[in-house]
């Protein structure tokens, strides 16, 4: 049997996702031996202009070309996954939804920016149907792996449905919050393994909310360690606001 | 108090105590973390040890019942071959309080009940609990004596407690007698020493006072009067559903149990990781209905696993007032607060039948 034939490709992004798969070590390897690159720009030259079992795409759509183009890359492929947060939830992209796009095209082109024309940000799912998400800004590899497996076992990956705090807990950290930190744990999607708070930094939200935020009672929790409202609302937007265009 | 039971130790040879132990197993104590946080890890030396602690951030549980635990291996590349695995090793656990002995006492209750948890049963068999009594409160969250757990009673090889110059030491197992006998740094207890102990305990009996505004043996009633209490509603607001509580409770035991294959996709393992009850998909079944879907309705059901469903099947209150869950939980979800609203609520109800 072939092996999968697999593509890389990215939008509005760092291209961060990409560069912790290209970072993936000693898995390499083992990974190489069950899949075929055949297009990732980040790391080779070569193209591949035929159909692909699984594309990976980074980053989320901001403009009409980008919407055109991931339609052809959905077009072409059997499995498409979102990677990174970019990709699964809009994330940091995402803040230009808070303004108008005409105040965001002079605050970067000047007078000239009418030759730049945008649209709100959408994560992927948002143009395009998606069949695996993995979420993280950057992606945790173990998960990118686990992901990974089960594509090629044809079984569904996932995402956990509860918050961060219930990893974290499990690997016996000092509570962020007992250190005197805000900490986005409470609410947002575990998967990651709790890996910010394991070496020492907070979390940022970045996987996005989890499905069934208590948001009342987080801000509830806030007013008890005296952190203002405004304050989480802003963390929540960093990563968040492409969720708005969900619900519409 | 049978005095050939008890032996003493000053306490400038603890730390030669504790260096002599290590040199024959893996020692487990608590360690301190900062900001008042403990917790149970491997021990190099005597100074690690935190002697004076509030209950550790996650139970001496983990030892019996790890966070994530292989329970078979299977390799499908010619034949389906599948290999049940136990995980244990040898173990001392220095310094357990008492609350955390009830705890594992919970735990052989419901995991050596049909069907038996031979892993568990047997990973036990290889841990060696010394406790550590506690003479005051660790801090205002734990209600230790409203459940009976803050006199050491079974559960322990070797319970030390802390008679200001020396530790007297009750043994309670062969495991117990043989640590005391290898280290050969006790002395056997006089006369006095099991008088200075029996004053320590009447002492205890004036600084341990019921917490909770009931008594044990109320429990049933109350909560039989209690499910649709006003206070379950109240939690709805309130809970984050972050699964704290019940990732710290010395007798939860909840698990899910999942598969990992290794990238060949031949080979793999299926494991077992602790879950909870608070979260959103412990009670979704296939066709996406949820039997808890409301958090008041898992909160509540996380108090009666404690005080209600498990008296009338093991006869044991599930809760060993060790105060982790109200320790820990950001929303201030306080167990004793709690147990205290249900009361009120439930005797306005019973004054109202009356009239």
């Amino acid at each position: 049997m072939s092996k999968p034939k697999v593509a890389f490709f990215d939008f509005a992004c760092c291209e961060g996702c990409q560069l912790q798969v290209a970072n993936i070590g000693e898995l390499l390897i083992d990974v190489l031996d069950i899949i075929q690159v055949v297009e990732f720009r980040e790391v080779m030259s070569e193209k591949w202009d035929g159909e692909f079992d699984v594309a990976f795409v980074e980053g989320s759509i901001t403009d009409e070309h980008a919407v055109k183009r991931i339609k052809k890359i959905r077009e072409r492929s059997k499995i498409l996954v979102a990677l990174g947060s970019c990709a699964t939830i809009g994330g940091v992209n995402g803040m230009k939804n808070s303004f108008q796009l005409e105040e965001v095209g002079r605050y970067v082109y000047g007078e000239f920016y009418k030759f730049f024309p945008t649209i709100h940000t959408k994560a992927v799912h948002q143009v395009v149907k998606v069949d695996y998400f993995i979420n993280g800004c950057p992606i945790y590899i173990p998960e990118f792996v686990t992901v990974l497996k089960s594509i090629l076992q044809g079984i569904p990956y996932y995402v956990p449905e509860y918050p961060v705090c219930v990893e974290c807990k499990l690997n016996e950290n000092v509570c962020m919050y007992d250190r005197g930190l805000t900490c986005m744990g409470p609410v947002t999607k575990a998967g990651c393994n709790s890996w910010c708070i394991n070496n020492g930094n907070i979390c940022y939200g970045c996987r996005g909310l989890t499905i069934n935020p208590n948001i009342e009672g987080f801000k509830e929790v806030l007013k008890n360690y005296k952190i203002p409202e405004d304050f989480l609302m802003k963390k929540i937007d960093m990563y968040n606001k492409c969720k708005e265009l969900d619900k519409q | 108090m049978k005095i050939e039971q008890y032996r003493i130790i000053e306490k400038s040879k603890f730390d030669d105590f504790i260096n002599s132990l290590i040199t024959f197993s893996k020692v487990v104590a608590p360690v301190y973390k900062g900001f008042k946080n403990y917790i149970f890890q491997e021990i190099k030396s005597a100074e690690q040890v935190s002697l004076k602690y509030i209950p550790t951030i996650i139970p001496p549980k983990k030892y019996f019942m790890p966070q994530r635990e292989t329970i078979l291996q299977f390799d499908v590349n010619n034949e389906l071959k599948v290999e049940p695995i136990v995980e244990y090793e040898n173990l001392v656990l220095f310094g357990v309080h008492t609350c955390d002995i009830a705890g594992i006492k919970c735990l052989n209750m419901v995991l050596s009940d049909k069907p038996k948890d031979t892993a568990y049963l047997i990973r036990k068999k290889h841990i060696t609990i010394i406790g550590l009594e506690c003479n005051d409160y660790c801090d205002e969250y734990a209600s230790c004596s409203f459940v009976g757990a803050h006199i050491p009673t079974t559960g322990y090889d070797l319970m030390f407690t802390d008679l200001g110059d020396y530790f007297i030491v009750h043994i309670h197992s062969s495991k117990g007698t043989d640590i005391i006998e290898k280290t050969g740094i006790f002395k056997p207890a006089k006369d006095n020493n099991i008088e200075e102990l029996r004053n320590l305990r009447a002492q205890k009996l004036k600084i341990f006072n019921n917490e909770v505004p009931t008594e044990r043996r109320y429990l049933p009633d109350l909560f039989d009067r209690s499910f649709n209490a006003s206070v379950w509603k109240e939690l709805e607001q309130k809970c984050l559903s972050c699964g704290n509580c019940t990732a710290v409770c010395p007798t939860c035991y909840c698990f899910d149990i999942k598969d990992d294959v290794d990238l060949t996709l031949k080979v793999g393992e299926r494991y077992r990781i602790w879950f909870s009850c608070q979260l959103d998909p412990f009670a979704k079944v296939a066709g996406g209905i949820d039997f808890r879907k409301e958090r008041s309705a898992r909160q509540r059901h996380r108090f009666y696993r404690k005080f209600r469903y498990h008296i009338d099947r093991y006869g044991m209150v599930f809760c060993t007032g060790c105060g982790r869950c109200s320790r820990t939980c950001m929303a201030k979800i306080n167990l004793k607060e709690v147990l205290t609203s249900l009361i009120k609520e439930s005797e306005a109800k019973i004054w109202r039948k009356w009239l």
